[in-house]
């Protein structure tokens, strides 16, 4: 339970020092490109030609394989074992007992495996590299509302102390002899004292916390003055309307190829 | 348009960071409990009935959104639009009064579950090929097998999951507002929607 909510991984690489929006109309066009474009093989090609060389260049490629295996795996075993023997009136390849694997299924799992694999190291690459308050002061020095980059660095701050909190929580009422293991329904019973008080004694402090950060001028509007400043290359907002475009072309790449037929 | 600025007050800014970790350290909670459920959405469906729907379909796009960004769970990124829909519901339910009495809450909770498994069999078929790499799949593993389509045994598997799900996570927010002080209450925007 003592996991980091980030999965940032410090390393002085050219990915590290692009700016965060850079990296986010990246990762913004490999999903696009990877979910809209026709072909089995085209998630394939964008992980290994374009998400692999990425990551190199970030030297987090060791880390990109790890996750991204651990994450996608489940679900490429799933969706070969279901959609590979279980596809309905399709051409059986190979029979084991009563089952057949058919080759329509196999080459539905095999896209779906590919689509899995981009989403899933897209979001990796992008964690890797970003650290998530960097990301959001720059989102919010280019007009997102202070209040919602507060939300959403607030939450990355706060989870792994309520990580903490669940543990401690847990050991408590263990010690106070509830059964968190044994048969499903004792399990059952014990999700209501661990998560009520989880809950309400989160809540608590949320009145404060309020009116510590509102007598910091949380309220004021306007534009606000940032501590951190976030540095890029002359040629970074070039190269993120040429990322945009390649994501509009894709789009419309796949919208030709809808009508067209 | 000023009854969103009325949701939207410092302490719904400070509520949101704190549901979305709810949402994910009960998420943990339940994964390291073995239990066959997800309760992951609880403190979307809490800022929903206290805060309004807007404040609730935020919660749950940006719950999602954090957990993908984050790595935490990278798989959940895509289902950003059906976090929001649930705290969108959540807060439509609470505005209907819905979430003053515990049994009004279940079914609350069934047709949220209902509507989240909708729109999630589409993004899961598409995305995930129909699978979600879990113990539910025995359901799509079922469905298929009998000759139905990816969407329709995607669709089943939701079905199979959501409604309980979601009904017990409205169940929990009715307890805990019954729980919480009436002072504290009082200070949310939507506070006149669970009070009796």
């Amino acid at each position: 339970m003592s996991e980091a909510l980030s999965l940032f991984v410090p390393r002085s690489s050219g990915v590290h020092r692009l700016h965060p929006l850079t990296k986010l109309t990246i990762t913004g066009f490999l999903l696009m490109a990877g979910l809209v474009l026709p072909g089995a093989w085209t998630t394939y090609a964008l992980f290994g030609l374009v998400l692999l060389p990425l990551a190199l260049w970030g030297q987090v490629w060791r880390e990109l394989l790890r996750l991204s295996w651990r994450v996608a795996l489940p679900f490429a075993v799933s969706v070969f074992l279901i959609q590979g023997f279980l596809w309905p009136k399709g051409t059986p390849l190979v029979y084991i007992g009563p089952l057949s694997l058919k080759s329509e299924g196999l080459m539905f799992a095999f896209t779906s495996t590919g689509r899995i694999l981009i989403v899933v190291s897209s979001f990796i690459w992008f964690a890797l590299t970003t650290r998530p308050d960097t990301l959001m002061t720059s989102l919010a020095q280019r007009g997102l509302p202070a209040s919602l980059a507060y939300t959403i660095v607030a939450t990355i701050q706060i989870v792994p102390r309520f990580q903490a909190r669940a543990a401690t929580i847990i050991d408590a009422q263990r010690s106070r002899g509830l059964e968190t293991e044994g048969s499903m329904l004792r399990r059952a019973h014990a999700v209501v004292p661990l998560v009520v008080p989880l809950i309400l004694s989160s809540l608590v402090d949320v009145e404060e916390r309020a009116l510590a950060i509102e007598a910091r001028a949380f309220n004021r509007p306007g534009p606000k003055t940032s501590l951190a400043e976030i540095a890029e290359a002359r040629w970074e907002p070039a190269l993120r309307i040429a990322v945009l475009l390649a994501t509009v072309i894709a789009l419309a790449f796949r919208l030709w190829v809808e009508f067209r037929m | 348009m000023s009854r969103l600025r009325q949701d939207f007050t410092t302490l719904t800014w400070v509520t949101i960071p704190v549901a979305i970790a709810i949402n994910i350290a009960v998420g943990q909670l339940i994964y390291t409990l073995k239990i066959p459920l997800y309760l992951d959405s609880i403190g979307t469906i809490l800022v929903g009935v206290l805060a309004g729907p807007w404040a609730g379909a935020l919660t749950g796009l940006l719950s999602n959104l954090i957990w993908g960004m984050t790595g935490l769970n990278v798989a959940y990124a895509p289902f950003a639009a059906v976090g929001a829909v649930i705290g969108l519901l959540a807060g439509l339910f609470s505005e209907a009064g819905w979430v003053r009495a515990w049994w009004k809450s279940i079914v609350a909770g069934l047709i949220t579950g209902l509507i989240a498994a909708v729109i999630s069999a589409p993004i899961s078929a598409y995305v995930f090929g129909g699978v979600t790499g879990a113990g539910t799949d025995v359901v799509t593993a079922f469905f298929r097998s009998i000759g139905f389509g990816i969407l329709p045994s995607s669709f089943a598997q939701g079905v199979s999951s959501d409604p309980l799900d979601k009904a017990i996570s409205f169940l929990v927010v009715w307890l805990i507002v019954q729980a919480l002080p009436m002072r504290f209450l009082a200070r949310f925007p939507r506070a006149e929607s669970v009070q009796k």
